[in-house]
């Protein structure tokens, strides 16, 4: 387990619902909901945080939820209780996944790969775990093809990758770079917030 | 592309009200000696150093990219143009509200507007 990046995210933990709580998560609550709402079979959801997307999980579903940090997953057992459906908390890193081959109909990830210090390694073992034509459900923020804002977000990661996110990855060219095809992308605001959908091995 | 009345007020709010704030500190700090494009730069600066912690402070009522980052750029945008007029004339409080206002107004158009324009292309592209 990269123990540095746990350590982040515990500090990172105790004002997170503070931060995006109300604002950020009335703001994609649409787009997340309508993206979460195509979950079906055995999913697997990354970096579920302090859970603050199981309100838009649809009901009945068999959800496994992962993250990094020991006290974002405290943070998330009542609404992980709450949920109407299975769902199964388990501190684990993306790039330590224990599961095997073909483990899951489909994987989710929101604001996820902003963190993962090694996304293209990340998403490779996200890609094992799916199973044959499985697909992967993003909702993540990237960095900007159009000026100024990309120079401002390359500016804002100077400073944010000390105690949070990078506001410049690349996170659509890394998915195809994991092998992932049929990559689409949905814009949510600009070219920086957006929806990526891919289907795993084939 | 954002249309419900409490995020739309918000970000014109947020924008206006930050662009007005750097204005008028810039116009406060700015000397009518200087050379325009000294005071155009120390406008830019204290433009994201105001926008900065405002967006932060204003992210947990109305969002994150969508917030944070039309804010930054009316810090910049507000900064250098009162830095520019200050360089010159000087900017008081009236007139710095001004500026700062109608560049909060032309960012937060201006944002809308480019958003507006991703999501109809990919409506197009995608058929």
């Amino acid at each position: 387990m990269d123990l540095e990046t746990s350590r982040k995210w515990d500090k990172a933990a105790r004002g997170y619902d503070l931060m995006n709580g109300f604002g950020p998560e009335w703001r994609w609550a649409p787009w997340k909901r309508r993206l979460f709402s195509e979950m079906s079979g055995r999913v697997l959801f990354l970096a579920i945080g302090t859970g603050q997307d199981i309100q838009f999980f649809p009901p009945g579903r068999e959800i496994v939820g992962l993250d990094i940090s020991a006290r974002m997953l405290a943070a998330a057992t009542t609404r992980a209780h709450a949920y109407d459906g299975s769902l199964e908390l388990r501190r684990l890193d993306v790039h330590d996944l224990d599961y095997p081959d073909g483990s899951f109909d489909q994987v989710f990830t929101s604001c996820t790969f902003c963190s993962v210090p090694d996304p293209v390694g990340g998403l490779k073992a996200v890609r094992r775990v799916l199973k044959q034509g499985g697909t992967l459900g993003m909702f993540e923020h990237t960095r900007s093809r159009l000026f100024p804002f990309g120079v401002m977000l390359e500016v804002m990661t100077l400073l944010t990758r000390r105690f949070g996110p990078e506001m410049n990855r690349d996170t659509v060219t890394n998915v195809a770079r994991a092998g992932f095809t049929n990559v689409r992308v949905e814009p949510v605001y600009l070219d920086v917030v957006k929806i990526i959908r891919a289907v795993g091995p084939g | 592309m954002e249309r419900r009345p409490y995020f739309v007020m918000g970000d014109l709010a947020s924008n206006l009200l930050v662009g007005a704030l750097v204005a008028v500190a810039t116009g406060a700090v700015v000397d009518g000696a200087w050379p325009m494009v000294l005071g155009m730069g120390v406008g830019m600066l204290l433009g994201d150093l105001i926008a900065l912690p405002a967006a932060v402070l204003l992210t947990t009522l109305l969002g994150a990219m969508e917030l944070m980052l039309p804010l930054m750029l009316t810090g910049m945008v507000s900064g250098m143009a009162a830095g520019m007029v200050a360089a010159g004339d000087g900017v008081g409080t009236s007139n710095g509200t001004l500026i700062g206002a109608l560049s909060g107004v032309v960012v937060f158009t201006g944002t809308y507007a480019l958003n507006g324009y991703v999501h109809a292309r990919h409506r197009r592209e995608a058929g």
